[in-house]
């Protein structure tokens, strides 16, 4: 009897340790493309929310991600977009509990602090075919050119019926995505035009 | 991980609070991902054993997601080993079963005839690892965690009571041969889950 | 304690009945959890074809081991591999298919504790070579990936007008999309009415 313990205790010892280190192999083996992964989808929103950039490849956006951004202490958290040296705009990235999961993406802002130059979302997880639609050129297209309003809501997001050409009209049926949305996407703003103003004033 | 990312202990406890009643009502376990229907509807069919089994969930529910915060965030991540928290999960959910029935066998035999039968029905119950699961996944913090695994086990049991509640009542009508069975149940289950759809709008 | 082993009895006889000797119920359990991702048929596609492969070797596996494990932590070794198998599509997925991972979210993980792996692993792999184990194990999966597929296509076609992404003739253009079947609560009602066509069908045989 004292022998079958013993057994069972080494044999649950020695197949777990010859599990772990294949999977411990794996694990090292892919973190290198997993990292790779999330830099190309944080690059590519970077670079896709303001519109003048023209790339496709992930080796383009790569190679104007390096060129032409840089993260100066005084962007207060943004990206500075600086082709040929002078500063055209900002790339600030935000985050936060959509409806299932978190949704990421980084918003274009002007050089004036007041115009959108656009939206992109590297990561979501919403209703297909609703909440996930935020990734679709209908609604994200809408963020170009818009001016951002002083005070706590810079970008409003409206349901359609209600929605003027200063706001972003919701995609019908996801309400509960488009609310989180605003919420986290001007809180962002806000917390970010604070301390940037706070910032100018500190010079 | 640090214990309070949001600043203070009382925003994080409204924080939980606020997770809490999500698990609950907006986005239930079991009615809107569909988490631990094996049991669900093996046992719903008196109210009685639906309460027994709802209390033990939520009881070990809201231990193992506590503990199970405490292994990923001050082991596993540490050691950079998260690809095991499968495993780490489901080990430490098992053995905290094990020594659930141990400590209600010894110290009060009357919960163990009560409560006791249903904990091997626990480990193999998708929802707690799943509620474990999504932790993960969202990164709460731990007094969130706590809100949360303690929502996720009330709102599954509610739904597996209410199912309970209804099926007693179901077994007075006439229901189409195909139907019989899971089916119906499915069908129970699908209009609770749009009965909970109209929760949606309650968080914002 | 008498009275202590009497219930202990009748607790195992509930537990046989309900649980452990009900194979044709846990079939149906075991499709519940994957429900949530069959509101797009190319989730349910990932889904399945990763369930039925993690099912296969992991019966293989279990039958590869079945004369060295100890009775005593059967149940033990068959977690462990099962998991084993089940980190290695997540790290396979999250580093080569990241998008697809995050859609599923924990759904891939749950598939260690999905009854039909288990029962598989239980039932006959326990006692049988590991070929035809792995057989098994894969038809096993793939009954269930023919129940999950047919349960997205409906949803995903009258939901969102596509399926696998392709716009479909009629429903993308004319059709009024029901979004209720892209939400939780359809996943519900489709699996009900595909239980009740099967069960009816047998009804009927059995009456002839």
């Amino acid at each position: 009897m004292k022998e079958n313990r013993y057994w069972a205790v080494v044999f649950m010892f020695v197949l777990t340790a010859i599990l772990s280190t294949i999977l411990i192999g794996l694990a090292r083996f892919t973190e290198p493309q997993v990292r790779l992964n999330q830099q190309i989808a944080f690059e590519t929103a970077a670079v896709r929310c303001i519109p003048s950039t023209e790339a496709k490849t992930p080796a383009e956006i790569h190679a104007i991600f390096e060129r032409d951004f840089v993260k100066p202490e005084s962007a207060a958290g943004a990206f500075v977009y600086q082709p040929s040296g002078k500063a055209a705009g900002y790339a600030l990235p935000f985050s936060g509990q959509g409806f299932w999961s978190t949704i990421r993406g980084v918003i274009g802002i002007g050089i004036d602090r007041k115009t959108v130059l656009g939206i992109w979302f590297y990561e979501q997880a919403e209703t297909p075919g609703l909440g996930a639609r935020i990734v679709e050129p209908f609604f994200y297209g809408q963020f170009a050119g818009k001016t951002l309003s002083p005070g706590a809501r810079p970008i409003p997001i409206r349901p359609v019926a209600d929605a003027t050409d200063k706001d972003i009209a919701a995609i019908s049926g996801a309400t509960q995505t488009c609310v989180r949305l605003e919420k986290l996407l001007n809180t962002a703003i806000e917390e970010w035009r604070n301390k940037m103003t706070q910032g100018g004033q500190g010079q | 991980m640090i214990l309070f990312p949001s600043g203070s202990i009382s925003s994080e406890v409204w924080l939980a609070v606020v997770t809490c009643f999500a698990a609950v009502f907006t986005q239930n376990i079991l009615l809107s991902y569909f988490l631990g229907m094996c049991s669900f509807v093996a046992v719903s069919k008196e109210i009685k054993t639906a309460v027994g089994l709802g209390a033990a969930v939520v009881l070990v529910m809201t231990c193992t997601t506590v503990l199970n915060w405490m292994a990923y965030w001050w082991v596993l991540v540490p050691l950079k080993l998260e690809f095991y928290q499968f495993i780490l999960f489901i080990i430490i959910i098992a053995a905290f079963v094990q020594f659930l029935e141990m400590v209600l066998d010894r110290y009060s035999p009357s919960l163990y005839l009560a409560l006791g039968i249903f904990l091997p029905l626990i480990t193999v119950n998708c929802a707690i690892l799943g509620a474990v699961l999504w932790m993960v996944i969202r990164g709460y913090s731990l007094i969130v965690s706590t809100g949360f695994g303690f929502g996720c086990g009330v709102g599954w049991m509610m739904a597996i009571v209410a199912m309970a509640g209804i099926r007693q009542r179901l077994d007075e009508s006439k229901i189409p041969a195909g139907l019989r069975g899971p089916a119906i149940t499915l069908i129970i289950a699908g209009i609770m889950a749009l009965a909970f759809v109209g929760f949606t709008g309650v968080l914002q | 304690m008498s009275n202590g082993t009497a219930v202990k009895s009748s607790k195992q006889i509930i537990l046989d009945g309900l649980w452990f000797e009900n194979p044709i119920f846990r079939q149906i359990l075991g499709i519940c959890s994957t429900l949530a991702v069959t509101n797009v048929v190319v989730n349910t596609l990932v889904m399945c074809v990763s369930l039925s492969l993690v099912t296969a070797l992991s019966c293989a596996t279990v039958s590869a081991l079945r004369n060295q494990t100890p009775r005593s932590i059967r149940m033990m070794v068959q977690v462990l591999i099962i998991a084993f198998y089940v980190i290695i599509v997540d790290l396979l997925l999250k580093a080569y298919w990241p998008e697809m991972s995050r859609q599923l979210g924990p759904y891939v993980g749950l598939i260690i504790t999905n009854c039909i792996v288990m029962g598989r692993c239980e039932a006959f792999a326990g006692s049988n070579k590991p070929w035809p184990s792995f057989i098994d194990g894969l038809f096993s999966g793939i009954g269930y990936s023919v129940v999950l597929l047919a349960i997205a296509a409906f949803r995903e076609l009258l939901g969102m007008g596509t399926i696998l992404g392709f716009a479909m003739p009629y429903f993308s253009t004319q059709w009024d999309k029901w979004i209720i079947m892209v939400m939780p609560p359809a996943g519900f009602f489709v699996l009900a009415m595909v239980l009740w066509i099967c069960r009816s069908i047998d009804v009927k045989g059995q009456k002839k």
